[in-house]
C-alpha cells in the first residue's frame, strides 16, 4: 500500500529530462522547457528521461549511449525526430515532419509523450531500460600493490581501471602540478550542442583546447527571438535562471515592449555586467564579452540584433579558450551567434593526426553494428550528409 | 546534559538519518553507469590529482585573520568595561592587518594565480 | 524541564521552517519568473521521486566521506539552530559562547561542501568543491566580524544576552551594513544564487553533478535546513530574535526568520554571480574593510552613548 502511494506521489513531480540537442533543434527544445510539466536536468544523474531531439551525427552515437547508461534507474528514452539507427536500442520514437506551421502542435505532442512516459515510469508500468554498453571497466586493473598504484614510478598502473595524472607545467605560474585531460561534450548543457572539445585543465584553468567535433548546425536565424535565447543562456550561466526563464518566455511569445523593458531593467539591476571582466573573450571585430552581452541586452530595449563584421582567419577556440578560467570560458562559448561559433570551432586538419590515440581509454563497445562501423570519437569524417537541416 | 553531549547526540541523529536515506537507493551500479559525467566524453585519468589550488596564497592571509578571531572573542566581552583602551588596541591590531591586506592585494594574492 | 521544552520547540521550529523553506524555494523563483505559483505538492513529489531513484556510485568514489558530507552539513545546521533562544530561557543548547558555536558551524560547512564535491572522483564536482573553498573562507571571516559587532553591546558571546541587549534598539539599526554582509554569508553557506560557487550552472550542478536519487535528496535536505538555520541566526543577531509584543517569543522568532528566509531566496534569484577570482578579491578588498568599519562604528557609538 505504502509503496503504491509513494509511486502516485512521484508521478506528480515534473518529468526530469536530460536532453541531447541535435541539428536545428536548439531553439525549439529551449522553448519546450518553458512548460512547467517538464524540468531540464543539468546531468543525466538527475534525470529520469533521456530526450534525444533532432538528427545526430554518426560519431555522436557512442556518446549518446554513454549518457544513456549514466542515468539512474528507472529510466526511459524518447527519440524526438532523431535518427540514431539501433544505437539506443528499441527506444520510443516520436517523429514529425518539419513544417513551420505545425511546430506548436508537434511541441505539444512531445510534451504529452514526455509526461506520459514519466507517468508510466513512476507507476512501474514501464520497465526501466537496461544498459547499452558492456559492464566492464574502461581498462583492466594493472599495477603493483593493494590499490594498483605501483608500476613504473609512483604513477604507473591503472588503479580502478584508470591511470592517475602525471605532472606538467602550468600555463600561468609554471608550477608543475597535475593536468586533467578529458573530452568535454558533446552534450554538456553549458556547451553549444554537439561541440566536443578535448581540453587539458590545471585547477580550473584551461591549458589547451582542441575541437574534435564542431557544434551541430542550428537553424540560422538572426532575429530578436534568437538573440533573447542567447541572452537567456548567458543569464543561466551568471546564476540568474529566473531572468533566463523570463527571456525564454519573451522569446517564445509575442512580447509587449513593457515586458522587455522590465526584463532589461532587472538584468541591469542584477549586476551582471559587473560579473563580466572587461576584455574577456575579445575577438577582433566581435568586441569582448561585455560588448556582446550589452548588444544582446539592447534587444530588450527594442533595437535589433547587431550584425558584426567577418571573423579574422586566425580566430579559433583553440587559441581563445586556453588561459581562461572555467566559468569565463563557458560564458565566452555561449556569447557568439551560431554562425560565428561554427567559424570559431572548425576542426583543424593538422591537429587531427594525433587526435585518436586517447579513445582507447574510453568505452569502446560495438554491440550494435547497424550504424556503419564508425570510430566512436574523432570528428572529421562526418558532417557531409547534414546540410541545411531544419 | 552538557553542550558536548548534546552536540554529539545531534550529530549521531543526523548521521543515522542521512545514512538510512543514503542506503535506500543503493543498487550496484554497472561500469558504464559509473563513468564520471562529462557530457558524453571520456576522461584520460582519475579526477583526483595534485589539484592546482589557485588561491593558495590567499589561505595564508586567511590564517592570520583566523588567529585574530581568537583574540577578538574575549575582547568583545570586555569591550564596554575597558572602554577606550580596548578600542585603541583593536584599532591598532586591525590597522596592521589591513596593511597586510593592502600588501597582499599589491602582490596579487587575490588573483587566480 | 525547560531544556526538554526547548528541544521540542527546536523540532517544531525545524519542521515548520523546513516545510516553509521547501515551498518558498519553488514559489519565489516561479513568481519572479512570471509563472503561475506551483502547487505545494511539487516539492514533496520531487522528494518522493528522488527517493525511488537509484543512487549511482562513480568510479572508485570516497564512499565514506560521500555520505558523511550531507550528514555533517545537516548536523551543523541543526546545532547552529539549537543555540538560538526561543524565549528568555528557552534554549535547546544553552551556551555562553553561542557565537563561537555558530562560527564553528559556519567554518565546518566549508569542510562538508568540500567533502561532498571531493568524494565523487569526478571533474566537475571537484572544481566546484575547490572553488567553494576560495569563497567560503573569506565569507566566513566577514560574518564573524559582523557577529562580534553584534556581541559588543551585549558584553557577551551568548545569543540570549545578544537578544536582551536589543530591547532598546535592534542591531540592524546599529549596523545596517552588517545585516547585508551577514545575508551574503547566508547565501554562501546555504549554496544559493550569487554565492553558489559549489553547484553553479556552468559546472552542470558542480558538487551535485554526479549524485543521483536519495543522495541528491539528502544534500537538498541539508541545504534547505541550513537556510532555515542561517535565517534564524540572522533574525536573532540583527532583528531582536524572540523580542516582540503580545505574541509568544517563539512565534516572533518564526515570523522574523520567515522574513529573512524570503529575502534570502529573493536575493538568490535576482543577483548575478561574479567569477570566483573576482568575488574573492571583492570580499577581501572591499567587504572585509567595510566590516572593520562597521565594528568601529558600533564601538564608537558604545563608547559615546553606551
Amino acid at each position: 500500500m505504502a509503496v503504491s502511494a509513494l509511486k502516485r506521489w512521484a508521478g506528480k513531480a515534473p518529468a526530469s529530462v536530460f536532453v541531447a540537442i541535435g541539428e536545428g533543434m536548439r531553439e525549439r527544445v529551449e522553448r519546450l522547457f518553458a512548460d512547467p510539466r517538464i524540468e531540464r536536468a543539468a546531468t543525466p544523474r538527475h534525470a529520469a528521461i533521456f530526450l534525444i531531439a533532432g538528427p545526430m551525427r554518426l560519431e555522436d552515437r557512442e556518446d549518446l549511449r554513454r549518457l544513456h547508461d549514466q542515468m539512474p534507474h528507472p529510466r526511459a528514452t524518447l527519440l524526438w525526430a532523431a535518427e540514431v539507427g539501433e544505437a539506443l536500442g528499441d527506444a520510443e520514437k516520436l517523429n514529425f515532419t518539419l513544417q513551420p506551421a505545425d511546430t506548436s502542435r508537434a511541441d505539444e505532442a512531445a510534451l504529452d509523450r514526455l509526461t506520459r512516459i514519466w507517468a508510466e515510469l513512476s507507476d512501474g508500468e514501464r520497465p526501466s531500460e537496461p544498459d547499452l554498453l558492456h559492464d566492464e571497466p574502461p581498462n583492466p586493473w594493472q599495477g603493483i600493490g593493494p590499490h594498483g598504484q605501483g608500476g613504473k614510478g609512483m604513477m604507473g598502473g591503472t588503479p580502478y581501471g584508470r591511470p592517475m595524472a602525471m605532472t606538467a607545467d602550468d600555463l600561468r605560474d609554471g608550477l608543475a602540478l597535475d593536468p586533467y585531460t578529458a573530452r568535454f561534450g558533446p552534450f554538456l548543457p553549458m556547451f553549444p550542442p554537439g561541440l566536443l572539445l578535448e581540453m587539458t585543465l590545471q585547477g580550473d584553468v584551461i591549458q589547451s583546447a582542441k575541437v574534435l567535433r564542431p557544434p551541430l548546425p542550428q537553424a540560422a536565424r538572426d532575429d530578436a527571438s534568437a538573440a533573447l535565447l542567447r541572452l537567456a543562456r548567458l543569464l543561466d550561466l551568471l546564476g540568474l535562471p529566473v531572468l533566463g526563464h523570463r527571456a525564454r518566455l519573451a522569446a517564445a511569445g509575442d512580447r509587449p515592449s513593457s515586458t522587455l523593458e522590465t526584463l532589461g531593467r532587472a538584468i541591469r539591476w542584477s549586476g551582471s555586467t559587473l560579473a563580466i571582466r572587461p576584455g574577456l573573450g575579445a575577438v577582433e571585430g566581435q568586441g569582448d564579452l561585455r560588448t556582446r552581452f550589452d548588444d544582446l541586452l539592447a534587444v530588450t530595449g527594442g533595437s535589433s540584433a547587431e550584425t558584426r563584421p567577418e571573423l579574422p582567419e586566425s580566430a579559433h577556440l583553440s587559441s581563445l579558450l586556453p588561459g581562461l578560467e572555467w566559468s569565463e570560458a563557458m560564458l565566452v562559448l555561449n556569447s557568439f551567434d551560431d554562425e560565428t561559433l561554427s567559424a570559431l570551432a572548425v576542426v583543424k586538419e593538422d591537429e587531427d593526426k594525433d587526435g585518436h590515440d586517447h579513445e582507447g581509454s574510453g568505452y569502446m563497445h560495438h554491440e550494435h553494428h547497424g550504424h556503419g562501423g564508425h570510430q566512436g570519437d574523432g570528428g572529421h569524417d562526418h558532417h557531409a550528409g547534414h546540410g541545411g537541416g531544419a | 546534559m552538557d553542550l558536548v553531549t548534546k552536540i554529539i547526540v545531534i550529530c549521531a541523529v543526523s548521521a543515522l538519518a542521512i545514512f538510512a536515506l543514503w542506503r535506500t537507493g543503493a543498487k550496484d551500479a554497472t561500469a558504464p553507469q559509473q563513468l564520471p559525467y562529462l557530457g558524453g566524453g571520456t576522461p584520460d585519468t582519475h579526477a583526483w590529482q595534485r589539484y592546482h589550488v589557485r588561491y593558495y596564497s590567499m589561505t595564508l592571509l586567511f590564517i592570520a585573520f583566523e588567529m585574530e578571531m581568537m583574540f577578538m572573542y574575549p575582547w568583545a566581552v570586555v569591550f564596554v568595561e575597558e572602554g577606550g583602551k580596548a578600542m585603541m588596541e583593536m584599532g591598532m591590531f586591525l590597522a596592521i592587518l589591513s596593511i597586510g591586506i593592502v600588501y597582499a592585494w599589491r602582490e596579487g594574492v587575490f588573483r587566480w594565480q | 524541564m525547560t531544556t526538554f521544552l526547548a528541544a521540542l520547540l527546536l523540532i517544531l521550529f525545524l519542521s515548520v521552517g523546513f516545510a516553509g523553506a521547501a515551498v518558498a524555494d519553488r514559489a519565489i523563483p516561479a513568481f519572479l519568473a512570471g509563472q503561475t505559483a506551483p502547487s505545494w505538492r511539487l516539492s514533496l513529489a520531487d522528494a518522493v521521486r528522488l527517493l525511488q531513484t537509484q543512487r549511482i556510485r562513480t568510479e572508485a568514489p570516497d564512499a565514506l566521506l560521500w555520505w558523511l558530507a550531507p550528514a555533517l552539513y545537516l548536523a551543523l545546521a541543526i546545532v547552529g539552530l539549537a543555540v538560538i533562544p526561543f524565549g528568555q530561557d528557552l534554549v535547546a543548547i544553552p551556551s555562553e559562547v553561542g557565537i563561537v558555536v555558530w562560527g564553528s558551524c559556519e567554518a565546518l560547512t566549508i569542510v562538508a561542501v568540500f567533502m561532498f564535491g571531493w568524494s565523487a572522483n569526478a571533474p566537475l564536482a571537484l572544481i566546484g568543491a575547490y572553488r567553494y573553498v576560495a569563497i567560503g573562507l573569506p565569507a566566513m571571516l566577514l560574518s564573524m566580524f559582523v557577529l562580534i559587532g553584534a556581541a559588543l553591546p551585549a558584553e557577551s558571546l551568548g545569543f540570549i544576552e545578544i537578544v536582551e541587549a536589543q530591547r532598546t534598539v535592534w542591531n540592524v539599526v546599529r549596523q545596517p551594513a552588517g545585516l547585508i554582509l551577514f545575508l551574503m554569508l547566508g547565501l554562501a553557506i546555504s549554496l544559493r544564487g550569487p554565492f553558489d560557487y559549489a553547484s553553479p550552472e556552468d559546472l552542470a550542478g558542480g558538487v551535485t553533478a554526479d549524485v543521483s536519487g536519495p543522495g541528491l535528496l539528502a544534500w537538498k535536505i541539508a541545504r534547505l535546513t541550513m537556510l532555515v538555520s542561517v535565517s534564524a541566526v540572522t533574525a536573532t543577531a540583527f532583528l531582536g530574535g524572540y523580542l516582540g509584543p503580545i505574541l509568544p517569543g517563539f512565534v516572533w522568532l518564526l515570523l522574523k526568520t520567515a522574513v529573512v528566509l524570503l529575502v534570502l531566496i529573493w536575493a538568490g534569484s535576482v543577483f548575478a554571480r561574479m567569477p570566483p577570482a573576482r568575488m574573492m578579491s571583492v570580499i577581501w578588498t572591499m567587504l572585509l574593510p567595510l566590516s572593520f568599519l562597521m565594528l568601529l562604528v558600533v564601538g564608537v557609538e558604545l563608547l559615546l552613548w553606551g
